[in-house]
């Protein structure tokens, strides 16, 4: 092979990697704008079920208020979120449904009480 | 009788058939051994590929030899392990297990880094003009040539159909340009580079979701394979890989691709590619020629990658790092790791990272559509 016809040979190689890899590029550019505009169209969707949820959500706890309540519930120096994990914890422990259990009080007890 | 049996002893052992050549490459078998074990340069590879040369060197061993035509006896060990080799077998499910264990993420986010795995294969290009200028045949200088995609299994897919008694110095040669990345690479990026140009932040990439990265290997696989065929093996089996992976339903088959399959296969690739390394076929000045001129490619893949780079920053306005442009050579995910600790030299908040991962496995892609190309001209 002369050295001419290798820098033909080279040049178009070169070329058509780059052609693949562009047919690709504008593939993949593709396949996002299709696959983003279909999770657009159904977000609508999920926004409608996302209220529906709610709404059922703010309903159930009148539906249910007869059947259990958790009593009164003193929180001492914990915050709600903590005590909802803390009531979660003792639940899965101990197997029993949190609609059985009833909690008193959840209180943080200091480091040097503990020692 | 005494004497009867050392002499037989003597005669049928291989010290007797013991030349310099031998000792030469038990030599060379002993240094990359070293060079594995002590320098840690590509062990996973290195190591069964060095225990392979010495093995083969050791004379009278048969290991390489075939069934002699009407003997009953059996051919060597390797010989039969190396057909696996040779009818492509290994290199393809090597590309599996790399398929299992790639995320193709970071290239869907930022599509653009295909580009630059295109651009590193420049280096491709230009060993094969110089080999062809050294006297090469053509399918030689393309096997020489694919050193620069920085592919092994590429690069042994594509000398065994193309230039199979290239072999052992062109795997060699990979391997060993692979391992040297972090020596290779930076001082081409300084070169290149800016230092206003390496301290560019790149923005974080968007979330891919699970969807387009199911589709990615579908699409590739038919679109690649559909325009050129001879990539089918490398591609087929990449994709098929990635797709074990992330449709997440195959979760025993994608672990036991990156994991049990591939090291299986890595031994016996290694070994029986060192064990073509015999001396009367590797002690040659064409050894010499093809390890210069594999890194002479290696050199100009990155150049072409950071070229590529530093236009392609200059076109978004400064938003594009160049120094991710050399992780385009597909050693992954070596490559990137070079892109990022340059990247942090510059500017220590820099995380380039996830950015140079995209060109890195577009590089995959590039050096397995190269070797096609070369495939399907010169098969």
């Amino acid at each position: 092979m002369s050295f001419f016809e290798s820098i033909v040979v080279s040049l178009f190689c070169i070329a058509t990697v780059f052609v693949v890899l562009a047919c690709l590029f504008v593939f993949v550019k593709i396949l996002s704008k299709v696959l983003s505009g279909l999770a657009a169209k159904s977000a609508p969707l999920s926004e409608d079920a996302k209220t529906a949820v709610e709404t059922a959500a703010i309903a159930a706890p009148a539906a249910d208020a007869p059947d259990f309540t958790a009593g009164e519930l003193k929180l001492i120096n914990v915050d709600e979120k903590t005590a909802a994990m803390i009531m979660a914890i003792v639940s899965h422990e101990s197997q029993i449904p949190l609609s059985e259990l009833q909690f008193r009080s959840i209180k943080a007890v200091p480091k040097t009480e503990i020692q | 009788m005494f004497f009867e049996a050392i002499q037989t002893i003597w005669s049928d052992s291989g010290l007797i058939a013991l030349t310099w050549q031998h000792g030469l490459m038990i030599g060379v078998a002993c240094v990359l051994i070293y060079l594995a074990i002590v320098k840690k340069f590509e062990p996973l590879l290195l190591l069964p590929i060095a225990f392979g040369v010495l093995l083969a060197n050791l004379p009278l061993t048969g290991l390489m030899s075939g069934a002699a035509a009407g003997s009953k006896e059996p051919g060597g060990l390797l010989y039969y392990l190396y057909q696996g080799v040779k009818l492509g077998i290994y290199p393809s499910l090597i590309f599996l297990g790399i398929g299992a264990m790639t995320d193709f993420g970071p290239l869907i986010a930022r599509p653009s880094g295909l580009f630059m795995g295109a651009a590193a294969q420049f280096g491709i290009f230009v060993a094969f003009i110089v080999a062809t200028l050294l006297g090469f045949s053509p399918q030689e200088a393309s096997s020489i040539g694919i050193i620069g995609g920085a592919d092994g299994p590429t690069a042994i897919y594509l000398t065994t159909r193309l230039a199979p008694e290239l072999l052992p110095a062109i795997a060699i040669a990979a391997y060993s340009y692979m391992a040297l990345i972090p020596l290779i690479q930076p001082p081409l990026m300084r070169l290149l580079t800016t230092e206003k140009e390496r301290k560019v932040k790149m923005e974080q990439l968007r979330e891919v979701s699970k969807l387009e990265k199911i589709c990615f290997p579908i699409a590739v696989t038919i679109f690649c394979i559909l325009l050129l065929p001879s990539v089918a093996p490398l591609i087929g089996m990449l994709m098929l890989g990635n797709l074990f992976k992330e449709s997440g339903v195959v979760e025993r088959l994608s672990s036991t691709a990156q994991n049990a399959l591939i090291n299986i296969v890595t031994i016996f690739l290694g070994v029986t590619v060192g064990a073509t390394a015999v001396a009367d076929r590797f002690l040659r000045p064409q050894t010499l020629m093809i390890i210069a001129l594999g890194l002479m490619a290696f050199m100009f893949s990155t150049i072409g990658g950071l070229l590529l780079g530093k236009l392609m920053c200059w076109l978004s306005g400064g938003k594009i790092n160049p120094l991710i442009g050399s992780a385009g050579v597909s050693a992954v995910p070596m490559a990137a790791r070079v892109s990022q600790v340059e990247g942090q030299k510059a500017n220590p908040s820099n995380y380039l990272l996830m950015h140079a991962m995209g060109p890195n496995v577009a590089g995959v892609i590039g050096s397995a559509v190269a070797a096609g190309i070369l495939l399907a001209l010169f098969g």
